[in-house]
């Protein structure tokens, strides 16, 4: 009866028969694994299905290539080219507004472009310009930001920043009162 | 003695928020502030948004089951605005997070309701791609966020939704992201010899061109612009902080795996 | 050993947009060339052009020759796909006479170029 058994048990081939060990008795018991009896491998149907040109297409989307660092997307940003070439980007830090003594609004850096010539209407006397980037300003958290932004689009950029920062200099209040320097504040 | 240093030391601190702080302390009960009573119990004021705790629960147990279920791809599953919950992955990752929301019996997100771009120059993977899913079965919402600059490819969603398609076509012509394996990727909303992708934030809102009728070539031409009018240009920050209360409160909650170390963030 | 790790600095390793390498970017730069050179007698007689095969050819070849010192593969796929899109939008006649003639700007007159001329005509 064993005989019968392992004899049905080989006769399946197929990977059922490896998940019932209990009727593998004889020494064939790993015979159901094709690719140790020199057999064709199994492979799955989509890679066989396919037809050439896609497996390679398919192929070349999943490896990935070498590309270097710096990249010039000036052909493809749709900016004329004018107004990438004869351009320059100025990156600032916005002042202050001199009126009022707020400053939650200048911490961070921005990207103008220069300006163009602006004339009057003649109809009505407007202000014409034929400048479309005259109102662009694009904000950035960090001057590299804003410069790597302008490398990749091509435009010439300068940073502005002023030559010398404002020492703050901590103040005394006995300096109101000191009998010969400038600071004092009346003669009473 | 001690109660006059409490005061002034601690003062800026304590004195909006604690009525009694004296050396008898713990003795004494934490006067309850309205903030206090919001949080934990039911909102009452009118003008503020009701949240559903246990809608906000679900989400966070479901978000948590997501990252649990696509440890690969999932990098990051917060909480926005309340009761908003966000999936962000990377770009390689779309079909697989779409799949898995569209089919998993759990997630059934099988209504895309829209395909959102958006720019922020500063970063270098300048555009996010917002994909807002639906699900009908469960009445949830999920949001679904990728990043790509402008040469890098995204797959196409349309083969897990067929909606994606118009959505991906709009995304192309206006913020230039390309979308593989899209059955047809074309412009939808601009002209078509238009050059240059309208929503970008270094885009002009007057454009680069404009059309007019020309009657000797008695056709419609296409000149660089020039404006009758400057557009105005307004500066609309103000140079005071406009919600000191809401300094300590982000936008986004981070929703945390159990596995983590982190203690339980809500 | 530090030149290569130099060229290895000034590189990144990123997915492609349909082609992988220079060879086949510039095969499917030839092909799109073909296809728009064989398209214009086409053109001409659909949209009833006032221009004539040479000449736009000479346009077709001067667009093209605009981009030719582009090098990154990604830049030069994605420029493809545009021109491939603007064939399409050419052959199955969505365009009209006014966006094919506006490849050849008619009623723009060249700007100034040099110094002399920039500062007769303009202030800026």
């Amino acid at each position: 009866m064993f005989k019968v058994i392992s004899h049905t048990a080989n006769l399946t081939r197929s990977q059922l028969s490896r998940s019932l060990p209990a009727f593998s008795t004889s020494a064939t018991r790993l015979a159901g694994d094709p690719t140790s009896r020199k057999e064709a491998p199994i492979i799955d149907n989509e890679s066989v299905l396919t037809l050439p040109e896609k497996a390679k297409e398919r192929k070349a989307l999943d490896t990935a290539i070498v590309v270097p660092v710096k990249v010039d997307l000036s052909p493809i940003t749709g900016v004329p080219e004018e107004h990438v070439k004869t351009r320059r980007v100025r990156i600032y830090q916005p002042a202050k507004n001199a009126m009022q003594s707020g400053t939650n609004n200048i911490h961070h850096w921005e990207m103008e472009f220069d300006t163009r010539q602006r004339w009057e209407n003649p109809l009505m006397g407007w202000t014409s310009t034929g400048d479309p980037l005259s109102n662009m300003k694009v904000q950035f958290s960090s001057p590299d930001e804003a410069i790597e932004h302008c490398e990749k689009n091509g435009w010439i950029w300068y940073l502005d920043i002023p030559k010398t920062e404002k020492q703050f200099k901590p103040k005394n209040y006995g300096v109101n009162f000191s009998w010969n320097r400038r600071t004092r504040v009346s003669t009473k | 003695m001690s109660f006059l240093f409490n005061r002034t030391v601690s003062s800026g601190r304590s004195l909006g928020r604690i009525v009694f702080n004296n050396a008898k302390a713990p003795l004494v009960q934490r006067v309850a502030t309205k903030t206090d009573q919001a949080t934990p119990a039911v909102e009452t004021r009118p003008t503020v948004a009701k949240l559903d705790p246990l809608q906000k629960s679900q989400l966070i147990d479901f978000g948590k089951y997501v990252a649990e279920c696509l440890p690969k791809y999932v990098q990051k599953v917060q909480i926005t605005a309340g009761n908003e919950l966000e999936v962000l992955i990377p770009s390689e990752a779309v079909i697989p997070v779409l799949q898995f929301l569209k089919d998993h019996h759990n997630a059934q997100f099988a209504n895309l309701v829209d395909i959102a771009g958006m720019d922020v120059p500063s970063r270098p993977n300048r555009f996010e791609i917002i994909y807002n899913l639906l699900s009908l079965r469960y009445n949830a919402r999920i949001r679904v966020k990728t990043y790509t600059d402008e040469l890098t490819p995204v797959d196409s969603a349309c083969e897990v939704f067929k909606a994606a398609n118009w959505y991906e076509r709009e995304i192309w012509d206006m913020f230039g992201v390309f979308f593989a394996n899209h059955p047809d990727l074309r412009r939808i909303l601009t002209d078509y010899g238009f050059e240059g992708h309208p929503f970008r934030k270094d885009f002009p809102l007057s454009g680069y061109v404009e059309v007019r009728y020309d009657d000797e070539q008695k056709r419609v031409v296409v000149e660089p612009l020039e404006l009758a009018q400057e557009f105005r240009r307004f500066e609309l920050s103000a140079p005071w902080e406009q919600f000191p209360n809401f300094r300590s409160n982000p936008a986004a909650e981070e929703v945390v795996n159990p596995g983590e170390d982190k203690p339980k963030q809500e | 050993m530090s030149a290569r790790q130099a060229i290895q600095v000034g590189t990144k390793t990123v997915k492609p947009v349909l082609s992988s390498s220079q060879g086949e970017a510039r095969s499917r730069v030839l092909s799109l060339y073909k296809a728009w050179y064989r398209q214009i007698p086409y053109l001409v007689k659909d949209f009833d052009i006032p221009k004539s095969d040479e000449q736009c050819r000479a346009k077709l070849k001067e667009i093209f020759l605009k981009n030719k010192d582009v090098t990154d593969i990604r830049v030069i796929d994605i420029l493809v796909i545009k021109g491939q899109m603007e064939l399409k939008e050419s052959v199955k006649m969505w365009k009209q006479k006014g966006h094919i003639m506006a490849y050849f700007k008619p009623t723009e007159e060249p700007k100034p170029k040099d110094f002399l001329s920039k500062f007769f005509s303009s202030n800026e």
